[in-house]
């Protein structure tokens, strides 16, 4: 063996390996995993945003938006007085939306003065707002200090169910349903919450189970009622509470019928459903009838587009027994991932479904969360992804176009960077796919949101009982009005 | 032709142009870039210090300072200023070990261990298990204690150990002292194996010492090709399954299905095993390259066939630690000693607290702690020699305990350590039972693939322990994994939609579960291939760390079923 000093050769090899490393970088390609495409039809997205994406790479792509958008960011924004308020102007950058969340904060301003009153709030999200994450720490804020008591509408299944800890729901594995993710002709009209179930297997017992939570304001399901639409059949259900079943029927007379499970406040309950194969079945709502509740409406792989799909008439039969004051819109997490800064293609479609809203819920304040900030590896490191802002300002665009509030999450939790820290932090606030917050990032951005929408009712308080004599003739909100028009408007050009 | 400006260019293409800004950044503690063996940084600095090392090989006091400037440096690079502790740390134990090893009487000597033992666990304490203990404390009392903001100086666990070793050795009178504190900070602070083992013993490493530096051609080939493995392991496997699938299951299990918990679940064994046994390989295999030859500390500890067997192959450097200064300390398999028995009962107390604070939840917790108990009690009871048994068996828990703990300071590391050693004295009642069964024998082929499989499975439930954030989220994790069922449709779906995570993690378990004789035939070939062969080689490794480095992470995807 040859026991001769080798350091020289040692240092050679490493150093020559060295080297050869350099040319391997010149011939190899730069990554060694290809970005594999996972076959759509496996996952979990939207088919609008599919479409939308692939009609959007036919058209052409104008990048000369920098100096525009440099003008655009310093533009005022000046509000018309409604109810006699009218909000400072902002800027484009900073814009808040406040002015467009009057309605709200006037019923927010009657429940604080009759906490017999009530606010209704729905939160349509993404796998952001999925296990009712942020959207409970949101509700849960507005309870304490508004009153109310329950966690409001819930789905029959959920692919979150499992991971909901403000509501425990388990069921059969035999429900049929169909979502507005990936259907464009339901059986039947898609519920509130996107969704519509059957309880079609002839053989077996199709069944969903509730059992209350332990988060505050929400230890009991109270006043559980039943939503379901229209058929041409009747059906029945058993409602298990304990060791008491109440066998009712279901007459699905209207485009929106409830059924009362039970009135006052009880731990669990089971509801069996026979007969009821096809009569579509929405969901139940708790509720304790005074203070403020907030439904989570959350879809995986959501874009927000399939919202345009919702049959106005089925919504506004919703909004008659719900009776709602503000719908958030919270997405954009989904269309990050496309290659895309240009987002007008999604600007104009989420337009549509802002004026679907308008039309399916008359009255409605709406607010506009934008996407948060979100990382992605630029050679060695995680920064902030480059269509995020982009995306943001698209969101503010079509906020401002279709006159709602607006939240912009992105500066909110940070800015430029700031998903990585969230990431990082210790404990962690956020997921390692540096997208998903986790429950303790949840929470602080829940808070964050509720600090926001605070904000502009402590200001509308101010400006309430600083207005001058109110002019009566002007109650007619201005963003009503406006809903048959924007349809038309010149922004899908 | 190439002029200056030509080499230039080269250069700049390559690697961009180097502002004073960032040779500056190669310098300064970033505690956001710590300097490890995989980085691009530590090659080019090694290089550099490896380069003059080798013209110094011939000289002893200026190799060793030279050696132990570096090893500050590098120390430096990860903890920042707390590099000073380092050297706090070894001065003072370098003190107290002279004075031991001067001192005549016993039981005088006895006294400077303790303070010595003391001083090093007060350290650890402090910096590692401060905050854990306030957090109990105000858990159990309802107490109010604010958290101290204290920094987690890199290695502190390995090198505090290493440093015991020294002067328990000293006290057992198992080897000299050094002559002088340089040798002494040389072995403290070798950079090699400073901030993740394995962890050298002092009998093992003095004598190194004090030979004449050699390095054999045989040395580097082992050396280069530990290296080669633990880059792979380290960087390409473990990093990458890690962050693209592992962590994303661990961070919220309820969002995935059955089968991504249980594959999140296998997966975390394969990256552990690769993250620490590629770190320890590269930690030896530079080592090897300065001319020290440091104990091999991962034997694929996946093959055992018992869990006994588990904890010959897997860490060894650690679990032979444990075996020599703690449970030998605290009476081994021949006496019972407080410490001894004081852990086991106060683990077991709390278990059957926890089992009838939850009692109106459910029936299932206290149902664990009672068998526990009574299983743990069993171990020793069905035992022939009862009081021997039992004297091993609370002494072995014992180890397995702290030995949890060493790893984090968390509840879930002590009920990792925890069913690590009742799985070890319940290994060792059955051993008793079925003695024909004992390792070593040519037994069954049959028989042993069903022990390894056996004991892989409970090492990976284990895992989960030791993985998941909290004790809820592990049992989380294992409900989900319950809730499993055969749709190989789905499977399909999810493997395909990770196929990366997938391919690299089978890549893992086939190089771990490959017959020896694979690994020593690719050896042999390594070791006939001629110098610039293993150059590109060992070139074309650093590529592929490199292209998995920058490989952005997988967008997370939500399947439909």
């Amino acid at each position: 063996m040859n026991t001769k000093s080798y350091f020289f050769q040692s240092f050679a090899i490493v150093a020559l390996a060295f080297i050869a490393f350099i040319g391997f970088k010149q011939i190899l390609p730069d990554k060694i995993f290809p970005d594999s495409k996972v076959d759509s039809k496996n996952v979990l997205i939207d088919s609008l945003l599919l479409e939308s994406v692939a009609n959007d790479s036919l058209s052409l792509k104008g990048d000369s938006i920098a100096e525009s958008e440099k003008k655009e960011a310093g533009e005022k924004i000046n509000f018309d007085a409604a109810e006699g308020i009218e909000f400072p102007s902002e800027t484009f950058d900073n814009y808040k939306g406040y002015q467009y969340l009057i309605s709200f904060y006037e019923k927010l301003y009657q429940l604080e003065k009759n906490p017999q009153a009530k606010v209704r709030i729905a939160y349509y999200g993404d796998s952001m707002t999925d296990g009712d994450l942020i959207v409970q720490d949101v509700r849960s804020n507005y309870q304490e200090r508004f009153g109310g008591n329950g966690v409001g509408f819930v789905s029959i299944t959920s692919e979150s169910a499992a991971s909901r800890a403000s509501v425990k729901s388990t069921y059969s594995k035999n429900w049929k349903m169909q979502s507005y993710l990936n259907v464009k002709k339901p059986i039947s009209p898609f519920g509130v919450n996107g969704h519509v179930f059957f309880a079609n297997d002839k053989a077996n017992t199709t069944w969903v189970q509730y059992e209350a939570g332990t988060n505050k304001y929400a230890t009991t399901l109270d006043n559980p009622t039943l939503f379901y639409g229209k058929s041409s059949k009747k059906g029945n259900v058993n409602f298990i509470i304990g060791k008491d079943t109440l066998r009712k029927s279901l007459v699905p007379n209207n485009l929106i019928n409830t059924l009362k499970v039970t009135s006052g406040s009880i731990k669990a309950f089971k509801a069996n459903f026979v007969h009821a194969d096809s009569i579509p079945i929405y969901g139940f709502n708790f509720d304790n009838g005074s203070g403020v509740h907030v439904d989570n409406f959350s879809q995986r792989g959501n874009s927000g587009l399939p919202i345009s799909m919702f049959n106005a008439n089925v919504m506004q039969g919703f909004n008659n027994v719900l009776k709602y004051d503000l719908v958030i819109l919270h997405y954009g997490t989904n269309v990050l991932n496309y290659g895309t800064k240009n987002y007008s293609w999604y600007q104009r479609g989420m337009t549509k479904t802002v004026n679907k809203i308008k039309e399916s819920f008359p009255g409605v304040s709406i607010l506009i969360i934008s996407t948060a900030d979100k990382s992605t590896k630029y050679d060695l490191e995680m920064k902030t992804d480059s269509a995020v802002v982009p995306l943001m300002k698209s969101q503010k665009r079509y906020a401002l176009e279709t006159e709602s509030g607006f939240v912009n999450l992105y500066t909110l939790m940070g800015g430029d960077g700031s998903m990585v820290k969230w990431v990082d932090e210790s404990p962690a606030k956020a997921n390692k796919d540096y997208t998903h917050f986790n429950q303790r990032g949840a929470k602080a951005i829940g808070k964050l949101l509720y600090d926001q929408l605070n904000k502009g009712y402590e200001q509308y308080k101010g400006l309430r009982e600083n207005r001058k004599t109110v002019d009566k003739r002007k109650t007619v909100r201005k963003t009503n009005t406006d809903s048959v028009s924007v349809i038309k408007d010149s922004v899908n050009e | 032709m190439i002029t200056t400006d030509s080499i230039n260019n080269w250069f700049v293409q390559n690697f961009g142009t180097v502002t004073l800004e960032q040779a500056k950044s190669w310098f300064i503690y970033n505690p956001e870039e710590k300097l490890l063996f995989n980085t691009g940084l530590f090659l080019g600095l090694f290089l550099v210090f490896y380069f003059v090392y080798a013209f110094l090989r011939k000289t002893f006091y200026l190799r060793l300072t030279y050696v132990i400037l570096f090893s500050l440096f590098f120390y430096y690079k990860s903890s920042g200023i707390y590099f000073l502790l380092l050297l706090l740390s070894s001065v003072v134990d370098y003190g107290l070990s002279q004075i031991i090893y001067r001192e005549a009487k016993v039981s005088r000597k006895k006294i400077y261990l303790v303070i010595s033992v003391i001083l090093n666990l007060g350290l650890l304490g402090y910096f590692k298990y401060m905050n854990f203990m306030i957090v109990t404390y105000n858990d159990m009392f309802q107490g109010n204690f604010q958290l101290h903001d204290i920094f987690l100086p890199v290695g502190i666990s390995f090198y505090t150990f290493q440093s015991m070793s020294y002067i328990i050795e000293i006290y057992r009178e198992e080897i000299k002292p050094t002559k002088n504190y340089i040798e002494y900070l040389f072995f403290v602070s070798f950079f090699p194996q400073l901030v993740a083992g394995p962890i050298v013993r002092a009998k093992d490493f003095l004598p190194q010492i004090y030979q004449k530096l050699n390095l054999t051609k045989q040395d580097v080939n082992n050396a280069l090709f530990l290296i080669i493995g633990g880059l792979i392991k380290k960087t390409v496997i473990s990093n990458y399954i890690s962050i693209n699938f592992v962590d994303r299951v661990f961070d919220t299990p309820m969002n995935y299905t059955a089968f991504e918990n249980l594959m999140a679940s296998y997966g975390y064994a394969i990256q552990i095993y690769c993250d620490f046994s590629g770190y320890s390989d590269m930690a030896i295999g530079i080592a090897l390259l300065l001319g020290f030859k440091l104990p091999a500390n991962f034997r694929t500890p996946y093959k055992s066939t018992s869990i006994t067997d588990f904890w010959r192959r897997w860490h060894i450097s650690l679990s032979t630690w444990l075996k020599d200064f703690l449970y030998i300390s605290i009476g081994g398999n021949r006496e019972g000693t407080f410490a001894g028995f004081l852990f086991p009962s106060l683990f077991f107390f709390g278990l059957l607290l926890w089992g009838i604070s939850n009692v109106n939840e459910s029936f299932i917790p206290l149902a664990i702690a009672i068998g526990s108990i009574a299983l743990f009690c069993l171990t020793f009871l069905l035992s022939k020699k009862k009081n021997q048994t039992l004297v091993t068996n609370f002494n072995l828990f014992t180890t397995m305990l702290l030995g949890g703990l060493w790893h984090g300071a968390g509840a879930q590391f002590i009920v990792w350590g925890a069913l690590h050693g009742l799985a070890l004295a319940v290994h060792k009642m059955f051993m008793e039972f079925f003695p024909s069964k004992k390792e070593g024998k040519s037994s069954n082929f049959l028989w042993t693939f069903f022990s390894i499989v056996i004991t892989f499975h409970f090492v990976v439930f284990c895992w989960i322990f030791f993985r998941a954030r909290d004790f809820e989220t592990a049992l989380q994790v294992i409900n989900n994994i319950g809730q499993l069922t055969f749709e190989p449709e789905q499977w399909k779906v999810i493997v395909l939609g990770y196929k990366n995570v997938f391919l690299l993690m089978l890549f893992g378990y086939v190089w771990h579960f490959l017959p020896e004789i694979f690994t020593s035939k690719m050896k042999f070939v390594f070791d006939k291939t001629p110098l610039i062969g293993k150059a590109i080689i060992l070139g074309f490794v650093y590529w592929i760390v490199y292209a998995t480095a920058v490989a952005g992470s997988q967008p997370f995807i939500y399947f439909q079923f």
